[in-house]
């Protein structure tokens, strides 16, 4: 069982950490430096997590648990306007980054009012692409009932975060509700402010648990992590790419960041020492999102074994 | 404590969270913009059923027009008047009040808080800015801030010493605006 951990600290000799996660059989999700720190996103062994703990405590480090790393999540809005940012959705997507996520803003075209909020195809279609979504809403009931109709054909859990209390039978689609955080024209900074956005977390990791739980019944034949190192390894050009994550990584899949037409064929030739290839345990498709690829994992129903 | 004389807030059904939150909202904004000392008392009439948005307000006793003696020291020198500026933020357009009347051979900048006007005509009472029009359009701006993001259809009718904006989703009728405003007198005189 890989457990996803935090490091934070110092540059220097980083590179202890990133080779003792390598020999214990872990993966280096993503490497942020800011300076001279250093965030890396971390699966590592659960039963060999003490070794790495005590090599960051002597490296003066701090290793925490990432319940959300290795997932991606939308944060959307009803628009990119002035009404909805920055407070709200910034608070939520960055609070759900410190928890190891790796979070998309995304705001609809038409998102906006009561009665003449849309969503269209290739909104719902990139939203898909993700592991989990947060609809981010406001400070009436109403409004947040009648705008059901935003997520009410997405695939992902969706949680929902608005004002006022509502029953969650009154919002079926929802997986979850989150209240007391609506339209705010303020930074979150007060302790009840950022009890709310716990619970949004927390809700996330429930989303997420739930998903890994379905994906568990019929594994995938390998897991994500084990083909973004694969891909890394074997099409060196995505390290070129001007993305500050080239690979990311999804619960059933990664998205490679290379044009698609160029780099699919080099993608699907990716191999591994147990003789298969990646396009034959996997889906290969463009992705919604830019010009990229998207992987999809097929499960062991599928691939007849699992590696 | 409001600094406002009166700030009423009325949402139909049962919406009373967004009431107060949107109570919330209106200070911050116009905290933000630094408007809440100019407006005297405030009702906002919201029916989320129709959808529309509506905000009276009465504003306080108006804002002179600055002056060049209120921005800076006029000083009668040989030649001409000399203004010391206090006041940086308004110096661009002094500057250009300053050209337009004298032409710009006669203002000379021989420091930068230093103007030298060659002519005998004093310039104290020349209007550098007028702050009422820059406050109406600040104020505009915060009430389309304020307003639901979606409520498009919009109408401001502003007078010297009061405003009443209206923002729906769609088309406003006659019949709707005077329900508004009748609305908003009983919310005045209760």
């Amino acid at each position: 069982m890989l457990e996803p951990v935090m490091f934070t600290g110092g540059l220097y000799k980083h590179d202890l950490v990133v080779e003792l996660v390598e020999d214990l059989g872990g993966y280096i999700l993503q490497k942020n430096v800011t300076q001279s720190e250093i965030i890396l996103l971390i699966l590592v062994p659960s039963e060999d997590k003490a070794a790495l703990e005590d090599l960051s405590k002597e490296l003066r480090g701090e290793l925490v648990r990432a319940p959300l790393a290795g997932t991606e999540v939308a944060v959307v809005t009803p628009t990119l306007a002035i009404h909805h940012l920055p407070h709200t959705a910034c608070d939520i997507a960055e609070y759900l980054r410190r928890h190891g996520s790796k979070t998309n803003m995304l705001g609809l075209a038409r998102g906006v009012g009561r009665e003449i909020a849309q969503i269209n195809e290739y909104e719902t279609a990139l939203i898909n692409e993700h592991d989990a979504a947060v609809f981010i809403f406001g400070n009436f009931q109403e409004c947040i009932k009648k705008k059901e109709g935003l997520y009410r054909n997405i695939t992902v859990p969706v949680v929902v975060t608005g004002g006022p209390q509502i029953e969650a039978s009154e919002l079926p689609y929802a997986f979850e509700y989150v209240p007391a955080i609506g339209r705010v024209a303020h930074r979150a900074r007060k302790a009840t402010e950022i009890g709310t956005l716990d619970r949004i977390v927390e809700s996330i990791g429930r989303a997420l648990d739930k998903t890994r739980t379905t994906i568990a019944k019929d594994p995938l034949t390998t897991s994500p992590p084990r083909v973004m190192d694969a891909v890394r390894e074997q099409v060196p050009d995505v390290m070129f790419s001007y993305s500050p994550l080239p690979i990311a990584l999804n619960l059933n899949g990664v998205r490679v960041k290379l044009p698609f037409e160029a780099y699919k064929d080099a993608v699907s030739a990716v191999s591994f020492d147990e003789g298969v290839k990646l396009g034959e345990i996997a889906t290969i498709r463009p992705s919604r999102m830019k010009d990229y690829i998207l992987v999809r994992i097929l499960p062991a129903s599928e691939t007849g074994f699992v590696f | 404590m409001d600094p406002m004389e009166v700030f009423k807030i009325e949402v139909t059904g049962q919406e009373e969270y967004g009431a107060k939150k949107y109570r919330e909202l209106i200070m911050d904004i116009l905290q933000d913009l630094g408007l809440i000392r100019s407006i005297g008392r405030l009702y906002v009439y919201v029916d989320i059923l129709k959808p529309f948005f509506a905000v009276y307000g009465l504003l306080r006793s108006g804002i002179p027009p600055l002056t060049a003696k209120d921005v800076g020291d006029v000083m009668r020198v040989s030649g001409g008047y000399q203004i010391k500026i206090n006041d940086e933020e308004h110096m661009a357009d002094l500057l250009r009040a300053l050209w337009e009347h004298y032409g710009r051979e006669r203002v000379e900048q021989p420091a930068r808080d230093m103007l030298i006007i060659a002519s005998d005509t004093s310039p104290s009472e020349i209007v550098v800015a007028d702050l009422e029009a820059e406050f109406l359009q600040d104020l505009t701006d915060a009430l389309v801030r304020v307003a639901p993001e979606g409520f498009r259809n919009r109408r401001n009718e502003m007078t010297k010493d009061s405003f009443l904006f209206v923002a729906a989703e769609e088309s406003l009728t006659p019949e709707i605006l005077s329900e508004i405003k009748e609305k908003i007198r009983e919310m005045e005189n209760a």
